[in-house]
């Protein structure tokens, strides 16, 4: 008899699915998770110390005492955290870090909740576009039609407004969104027609955001603080407020919080038959189940795995081919900032509502792509710290009068580009350095590839040309430099794949050393395409977890 | 914390960073309080020291410059002043480099205005209220 069905470590935006998926079908879960349950008021509305804008701390965890990471100063172009011998030592704010977050529903509780599905292309990078060299560029082992289903899965039960008849780069969905787009921000309808202009391909950006009553919980109040911060209403779709209550409500599952999982647990021969983990009161426990599913994110799932060395997995589970930890990515962010000669500020939150996926394939010369689209609200300390135009006066009488002439005239386009993948780009663990639970911690190190560098300097000049053409005056930004991706767009560690030399998970996300050890996180994506990638994770999450339950 | 004449000195530099005019300047706006609380053993506790350092070497700069102390200057005189500094063009012998630690200055005083109004400064919103942010419509 072990003490649970199934173990899900982790409650973020995979690690919620899998828990509700297997709970609602009788299995009982036990669903671990190192952050606390946060409130409206916990996360706060703090404009220097959010997930979003993290100047001194941030707001969705995990706590910035006890939770190190080492990075290699070559991944990173300035030097970021403490000196620690020849390495940085990192607190969980800093750049460089690649922190997502630590509650329960992870990112979810405090994300924009852009709800994109990813292209059939970016399911098959390798065959579209080769595998230029220093690259571990693949195909997934499963095709778009293979997640379809389960994309609408999270649209109409998870909870995404949109309109599907925009989304023309996408093959005809089956069903269209439950709940229609957010109206358009003036903002949006300005960039709108800068697209229009250029003949780009428009469409509305759907997001995991109730823009009318859903699922028991109100419409978007359309307020100025979204992105890095909870919503008032609980409009917003994620982890805390569908899956996880979902989960509770079937009775199958219990939730345990501030619990920190330290290593799988393992039969004398090397199987894994549970968890252990430390809690609050620094209680060392393991419990017993069928099976294990990781839900950690893909640093701490990496992280998990190679904690957890048996004799007879010696590097960490499922490293035999010396995959896990590989492969870190997240998404290059290109855009720029352009200063219009009207207000383009109306207030209405959360903003970020038209976007063109004219450029994530298709391009001479580069691999892949993104999509670009308007951006939400930024909060005024953000606008001076990020978007704010290096040749504009920083103090006096002319820098007050320049802040209070154009915060409402700028505006900018932005998005992910897609990360081509590279082997160097790297989880391991640092046995020197522990962190509060006396855990070796995460050392990150290696550098995007240069495909990457070059793909996020074309799409900033695509920026640069949407700007001008929805009417800026002024355009300004620079593509990004060279470094270390992953952050809260991490994927890749743990790449699927029928091979278990080069990959770490099957097609249905089981490690392919164990029977019954399971990963629902961003770590099996074997590319990032160039959307973000939630509504990706959560589906591939559902298809796996369904997956469990059949073969039971 | 500071000295008084060090208090005076720093909120005469708020001042010149963001001056009043129809809308309060940095002091008024409760920016002095924002700094002080993260001097006072919050996030810049460890840059105390430099701030005590940095604004001793404006006031010897000042006297040298115009023989008065840095919150007696007029505006005018301020300005000029730390437009030299700026461009690290001083006249005394600082013992620290002017302009790097002047542009930390820079970006704190904006924290304080811009940011939240919980975190001291922005007194009343009114940093949001002059640029419009809040605002619908
Ligand atoms: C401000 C912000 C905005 C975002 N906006 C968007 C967006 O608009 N669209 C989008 O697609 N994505 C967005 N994201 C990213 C999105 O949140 C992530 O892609 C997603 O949450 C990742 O899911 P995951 O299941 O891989 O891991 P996570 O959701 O990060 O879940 C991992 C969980 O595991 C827990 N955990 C880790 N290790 C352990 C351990 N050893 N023991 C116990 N628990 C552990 C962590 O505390 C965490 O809660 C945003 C993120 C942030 C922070
Ligand atoms: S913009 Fe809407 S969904 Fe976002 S936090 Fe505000 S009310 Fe909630």
């Amino acid at each position: 008899m072990t003490d649970y069905d199934a173990i899900v470590v982790g409650s973020g935006a995979g690690g919620g699915v899998a828990a509700a998926v297997l709970a609602e079908a009788g299995k009982s879960v036990l669903l671990l998770e190192r952050g606390r349950s946060l409130s409206f008021e916990a996360v706060g509305r703090d404009h220097l110390r959010n997930q979003r804008m993290p100047v001194y701390g941030h707001n969705a965890g995990p706590d910035i005492e006890g939770n190190p990471r080492t990075l290699d100063p070559a991944s990173f172009p300035i030097p970021v955290g403490r000196e620690l011998g020849n390495l940085r030592l990192l607190r969980p704010h800093e750049p460089g870090y690649q922190n997502n977050a630590a509650c329960v529903g992870s990112g979810t509780r405090v994300y924009a909740g852009q709800a994109w599905r990813f292209m059939p292309k970016d399911f098959r990078m390798a065959s579209e576009y080769g595998v230029p060299e220093g690259s571990s560029l693949a195909d997934w082992p499963i095709s778009y039609d293979d997640l379809a289903p389960y994309y609408e899965k999270v649209e109409w039960e998870i909870g995404i407004c949109g309109d599907h008849r925009s989304m023309t780069h996408l093959p005809a969905y089956e069903k269209p969104y439950p709940m229609p787009a957010l109206p358009l921000p003036h903002k949006s309808g300005v960039h709108k027609a800068g697209l229009d202009a250029l003949g780009w391909h428009a469409m509305r950006v759907p997001r995991l955001i109730n823009s009318v009553p859903y699922n028991e919980r109100p419409a978007c109040i359309h307020c100025q603080q979204c992105v890095g911060f909870a919503c008032p209403v609980e409009a917003k779709n994620g982890s805390h407020n569908t899956t996880v209550p979902r989960a509770l409500k079937s009775g199958f599952c219990t939730l345990r919080t501030e619990v920190m999982a330290r290593r799988l647990a393992c039969s004398e021969g090397g199987r894994v038959t549970g968890v252990s983990f430390v809690d609050a009161d620094s209680q060392e426990l393991t419990c017993s189940a069928d099976v294990v599913v990781l839900s950690c994110g893909a640093v701490e799932t990496a992280r998990l795995l190679l904690n957890s060395a048996t004799s007879r997995e010696p590097t960490g589970i499922g490293n035999a081919g010396d995959q896990v930890g590989r492969h870190l990515q997240g998404h290059y962010y290109s855009g720029a900032v352009g200063l219009f000669p009207d207000v383009m500020w109306d207030g209405v939150g959360p903003g970020c509502s038209i976007a063109t996926s004219q450029f994530n394939h298709g391009n001479d010369g580069i691999i892949g792509g993104g999509f670009l689209g308007d951006e939400d609200i930024v909060t005024p300390v953000t606008l001076w710290k990020r978007h704010y135009p290096p040749d504009a006066p920083r103090w006096g009488l002319e820098a007050k009068r320049y802040m209070r002439q154009n915060f409402r005239r700028i505006s900018d386009v932005i998005g992910p580009t897609q990360e081509i993948p590279s082997p160097d780009a790297r989880v391991s663990i640092n046995p020197a350095v522990k962190d509060r639970y006396g855990l070796p911690v995460a050392h990150l190190s290696g550098s995007a590839h240069q495909e990457t560098v070059r793909a996020a300097a074309f799409m900033h000049e695509r920026a640069k040309e949407w700007l001008w053409a929805s009417g800026a005056v002024k355009v300004w930004g620079q593509a990004p430099p060279r470094y270390l991706s992953g952050g809260q767009h991490q994927a890749g560690t743990c790449r699927m794949g029928e091979d278990p030399a080069s990959s770490v998970v099957d097609p249905f996300c089981r490690v392919h050393s164990q029977d019954n050890l399971f990963i629902a996180d961003g770590s099996p994506h074997v590319t990032n395409g160039g959307f973000n990638p939630v509504e990706t994770i959560m589906a591939l999450a559902w298809r796996t977890a369904e997956h469990i339950v059949r073969d039971w | 914390m500071l000295d008084i004449s060090q208090l005076r000195c720093l909120e005469a530099l708020l001042d010149t960073i963001i001056p009043p005019d129809d809308y309060a300047g940095a002091v008024e706006a409760g920016v002095g309080d924002y700094l002080l609380r993260q001097l006072d053993g919050g996030d810049l506790a460890e840059l105390l020291p430099t701030y005590q350092r940095w604004l001793s070497n404006l006031e010897a700069e000042a006297r040298a410059d115009v023989g008065k102390s840095f919150a007696e200057l007029n505006e005018a005189e301020r300005v000029s002043l730390l437009k030299r500094v700026e461009k690290g063009e001083v006249a005394t012998d600082w013992s620290l480099e002017p302009a790097p630690f002047f542009r930390q200055v820079v970006e704190h005083c904006a924290e304080g205005y811009y940011s939240d109004p919980d975190n001291g400064g922005n007194r009343n919103g009114i940093g949001w209220q002059m640029i419009g942010y809040g605002a619908r419509g």
